[in-house]
This record gives structure tokens, C-alpha cells and sequence, in this order.
């Protein structure tokens, strides 16, 4: 079974890291995982993303097919709006809803869920960088592609200890809003 | 054993040079080859090695050039722009015979032209980088774990052939991260080849003084074995010449010692030149290499899954290129081949050249973005 999970910002937001996370995971679980960033030559503010496919056999073309993507989680409009054509009818998108503005048009096309993951980084962890593990966190709860314990793990294992702590909370905070997203829409 | 690494293309192309031998890194950093600098100057004193960050990239492959003469495995890794910065130098480790392995992790051209952006725009560069007649050797990676394996290749043919050697990866490939399996250490180690040495009377050395398609005997230098290194063309001992005999062996032997012993002994060492996938039984063959193979063997998949038998010839080795195999492919699929790549048809026009035919099908790019599978399924299908 393949995933196609597509991570959006600009330059500079750490949303590479959380897609080497995801595909190291898999890897470790046994299968394969691949993640390919495309972004601008701006240093800051040009529009990235991040292609992550999972699989259990072998991938081989390390970017996400356009309209196969099953979820996507955005933080900034220019690349929301540059990439969403990507995720397929029905499939979900995570934005944050201060900076991302989907249409009307958007909403019956998408399962779109708003939650705040800068401000969750910044004012609940304390810690802006946490922004990339609480979308990981956010993406692994809706998408259930990854065993939880083992995606914590590898997470850890990219991030200095000195930051182990800000980190695990970024991971519980993602992981709380997304049931609570989830939960609100049934 | 293998191991098995989770990694990046360029990341894999600095640890394989530092394991094929390579003690010396000279360049300057450039999107999207920086990494590999990056890499090697981590691992490079770690095993008593060096790597220097020149001021610009002239300067980087000059030091990799003079710590090879000096009889160090050594090497430099740039995107196309730094190519053409660095041509010159280029031309002077082919006419002295200084084996060199110089990474390039194409971008869009030309000029600076896309930085962060894929392309398989240096393929004609790379054949031919500089001024004069020679010939390249240049490999091309076609998956993580060739980036390592071209690299080490990379090595073992520039002490072979006492030439520079290309190993060519693009910005996909070169930072896509993902699963790789590398061959064990041992095996590296076990197969790694060394530049000929000449150990007689130092009185009788004379590294240029061998027979037509031999490489030259470089000894490194501040051993005792003097010799003359110049741009020049030279003699038997490196000191110049305008002998017309001589300059005409000297090319002669240049081009010889590559071109002409790939063609005698089919290859030039014993690993595969090229991969084929499902190309038995195929009606249509896809030509590919680099990234752009990645997404070509999905499209193989796909066809045959809608009944079209589709295979893939995946060109390793892109310089002395596949003459034979790509001749009985000509025959065999006729107009039935579409050859893809990311630029506006550097590599169709040798396979053009070969086959001696130009009414098969191409599926070309040159803005900066892969080509999907999708794409290569719908060219195939407008064929069939």
C-alpha cells in the first residue's frame, strides 16, 4: 500500500526534517521510504515542498504523483495555493488556518481541517522550531501510516537531547489537536 | 553483506569517495553539489585526509589536481556552472594524465540558471568540458546506491586510465533521501585499483613514454622520479614539444586509451554499462538515465499493466557511450523508442549518431521540473 503525504511552507519554516523523519521511520520498520524537497533558490520565504511517499515494496520516482497526494499539511498560503492541486479528491489537508486561506471551492473538494501550528509551536511548547514535529505529529494521527512509539523514536534521534523534552510536548500537542479536529467533524 | 544506509545521493558520493580511497577534497560550494563538500569535510580528516574550501572553484579543482600529481586520491564536486568555471584545469589534467574524479550535480543552465533545480543539462559538458581532442569517461547515477557505486567506480577508473573522471548526478538524485544498500568495506577495499607505478632507476623513468592507448606512469611527485607537468604538449619525460609525430601520438593516445579500448574490450573495467529492464519480450523501449530512469521504470510498469509491453535501457556509463548495445536496440525496436531526458536532447542526438536514425520518439525538458511517469506513459501510448 503506497502513501503520498505532501508537507508545504516556505524556505526556512523546518518542514524538510519532518519528511526525512517519516521516510527514516519506515525504513526502519522495514520498508521503504523516500523524501524529495523542491524549493526555490530565495533563502528565505520562497515557496518548498516536500514530496513523502511510503510504501512496503520498493519506490523508485521520489515525487508525489499530481492528484494521488492523500494528505497535505500547509503553513503558508503561496504554497498552499501552488501545491493543492496535488492531493487527490476527498483527500485531507491540514492548514493552519492564520496563515492559510482555503476557499469555499476548496472545502467540497478537500477535507480540509484547520489548526493552529505555529501558535501551538510557539506559545503552547514555547519553541517555534517545534512547528515540523507538531505536523508530524498532526500528520501521523490522521494518516495513521506510522507506528506511533517508532515514529517518536526516529524523531528523537534527529533532534539534539537538549531538546528532547520541547519536542515530545510538540509531539503530544500535535497529536491532541488532530484527534480534537477529528472528533469536531463527526 | 551488504549495509544499508538511509541517506542522500550526495551525502552517498562523499562517503564512497572516502572509501574508494580518496584523501583529498579542493572546491567551493554550490547548489546543489554542496552537501558532498559538506560530507567530506567531515569524513576526510577523520581518516588523516583533507578537504579545503578554495575561494572559488577554479582554485578548488587546481588543489585537487596538484594533490593528485602529489599522488593523493583526490577529488572535487560542483553543479554545471562550476564546470565551466573550472574547464581550463579540466584540460590539464586530460593532457597530463592526472587522475581526478570531479562530482557534478547538474542544475539547470545554462549560465546560473535554475540553482535549485533539476537537470540533465551537462550531458553534452561533460563529454566534452574543455578545449581540444580527448576523450571522458562519465558515469551517471541512476538510484541512491549508484551514487555511491559510480563514485568508487568513479576512482578506480581515473588510476586506471590517468584521467579525470565525471560522475554525474542531478539535483533529484542528489538530494532525494531514502533507503540505500552498499556494497560491504571489504569489497570496496578489495577492488579498489591504484594508479601504475614505475619502481626502476629513477635515471630511466619517462611517465609519458608509453605505447599508442596506454595510460601514462605517473609516480607521485617528491619521490625522487622527476618529470615535467605542463599544459603543453610534451615529450617522454613532460618537457614540451611541437614535434608533429609526437603531437599526433599524444592525441591519438589520448583519445585512444579510452575510446578505442572501450570498443576492443567491450567495456572499460568489468562492471555493467547499462541496465535493461523487461526489454525481452518488449514492444517499445524507453530510454533513460539519472533520475529521469526513476521514473521510467513506473511507467514501464504502468504500460504493461495496460497491456502495452514496454522496457527500459538505462545508459550508465553515458561517456564512452553503449555503441554496440544501442546498434542492436536501433535494430531490434526500429521506431519504437522514446528517449527521455531533461534537456532539449543532448543524449538523443548521440543515440541518433549510433543508430544512425532520427525517427524515434522524444519526450524532452528543460524547466527546471522531473518528468513524471505519467507523462512517459502518454508519449508511449501516442506511439503505439
Amino acid at each position: 500500500m503506497r502513501h503520498t503525504l505532501r508537507f508545504t511552507g516556505v524556505g526556512g519554516q523546518g518542514v524538510l526534517l519532518a519528511g526525512e523523519i517519516m521516510a527514516a521511520c519506515k525504513i526502519k520498520n522495514g520498508g521503504y521510504g523516500l523524501k524529495t524537497a523542491t524549493y526555490t533558490s530565495q533563502v528565505r520565504g520562497g515557496a518548498t515542498v516536500v514530496d513523502i511517499t511510503l510504501d512496503d515494496e520498493e519506490i523508485r520516482y521520489p515525487y508525489a504523483n499530481e492528484g494521488e497526494i492523500d494528505f497535505m499539511l500547509s503553513v503558508a498560503d503561496v504554497s498552499y495555493q501552488q501545491f493543492k492541486n496535488g492531493v487527490k479528491p476527498g483527500g485531507i489537508i491540514v492548514v493552519d488556518p492564520n496563515l492559510v486561506h482555503p476557499t469555499e471551492e476548496d472545502r467540497q473538494k478537500w477535507k480540509i481541517y484547520e489548526i493552529p501550528i505555529i501558535t501551538i509551536a510557539k506559545e503552547e511548547v514555547g519553541n517555534v522550531i517545534t512547528q515540523s514535529v507538531v505536523a508530524l505529529a498532526i500528520t501521523n494521527t490522521m494518516t495513521n501510516v506510522l507506528p506511533e512509539q517508532s515514529l517518536i523514536d526516529t524523531m528523537l534521534s534527529k533532534v539534539p537531547p537538549k531538546v528532547h523534552e520541547a519536542n515530545k510536548k510538540a509531539y503530544e500537542l500535535g497529536k491532541k489537536y488532530a484527534l480534537e479536529a477529528m472528533a469536531a467533524d463527526k | 553483506m551488504a549495509r544499508e544506509v538511509i541517506s542522500t545521493g550526495n551525502e552517498l558520493a562523499a562517503k564512497a569517495a572516502v572509501e574508494a580511497g580518496a584523501r583529498f577534497f579542493g572546491g567551493y560550494p554550490i547548489t546543489p553539489s554542496s552537501e558532498v563538500m559538506h560530507v567530506a569535510s567531515d569524513l576526510l580528516p577523520a581518516v588523516g585526509g583533507t578537504a579545503i574550501q578554495m575561494e572559488d572553484e577554479i582554485a578548488g579543482i587546481s588543489a585537487a589536481i596538484g594533490a593528485s600529481a602529489a599522488g593523493v586520491k583526490s577529488f572535487t564536486a560542483t553543479s554545471g556552472p562550476g564546470i565551466s568555471l573550472k574547464a581550463e584545469q579540466i584540460g590539464l589534467a586530460f593532457i597530463a594524465e592526472i587522475p581526478l574524479v570531479i562530482v557534478n550535480v547538474m542544475r539547470g543552465g545554462p549560465s546560473t540558471g535554475l540553482p535549485t533545480r533539476v537537470s540533465q543539462a551537462d550531458i553534452g559538458q561533460a563529454q566534452y568540458p574543455t578545449h581540444g581532442d580527448y576523450a571522458s569517461i562519465t558515469l551517471c547515477a541512476g538510484s541512491l546506491s549508484e551514487c555511491y557505486t559510480e563514485t568508487v567506480r568513479g576512482f578506480n577508473l581515473a588510476e586506471k586510465y590517468m584521467t579525470p573522471v565525471f560522475v554525474l548526478l542531478d539535483e533529484t538524485i542528489g538530494h532525494m533521501h531514502g533507503k540505500a544498500v552498499l556494497p560491504d568495506l571489504e569489497e570496496i577495499e578489495a577492488n579498489t585499483v591504484n594508479r601504475e607505478r614505475f619502481d626502476g632507476d629513477p635515471a630511466d623513468y619517462k611517465p609519458y613514454d608509453v605505447p599508442m592507448n596506454k595510460p601514462a606512469v605517473l609516480n607521485p611527485m617528491f619521490e625522487g622520479y622527476k618529470y615535467h607537468v605542463t599544459g603543453l604538449h610534451h615529450g617522454a619525460e613532460g618537457f614540451p614539444t611541437e614535434d608533429a609525430e609526437q603531437c599526433e601520438f599524444n592525441i591519438e593516445r589520448l583519445v585512444g586509451k579510452i575510446n578505442t579500448v572501450h570498443l576492443e574490450n567491450g567495456g572499460l573495467d568489468d562492471l555493467p554499462d547499462y541496465e535493461e529492464v523487461d526489454l525481452d519480450d518488449a514492444e517499445v523501449c524507453i530510454i533513460a538515465y539519472g533520475s529521469i530512469a526513476l521514473g521510467a521504470y513506473e511507467a514501464v510498469k504502468k504500460l504493461r499493466s495496460e497491456g502495452i509491453k514496454a522496457g527500459l535501457f538505462r545508459p550508465i556509463m553515458l561517456w564512452p557511450s553503449p555503441i554496440k548495445r544501442l546498434e542492436e536496440l536501433g535494430k531490434q525496436f526500429g521506431d519504437k523508442i522514446m528517449v527521455t531526458e531533461l534537456n532539449m536532447g543532448q543524449y538523443s542526438k548521440e543515440i541518433e549518431r549510433v543508430i544512425k536514425r532520427n525517427d524515434f520518439t522524444t519526450l524532452l525538458k528543460a524547466n527546471g521540473r522531473p518528468i513524471a511517469p505519467a507523462e512517459m506513459v502518454a508519449k508511449v501510448k501516442e506511439m503505439m
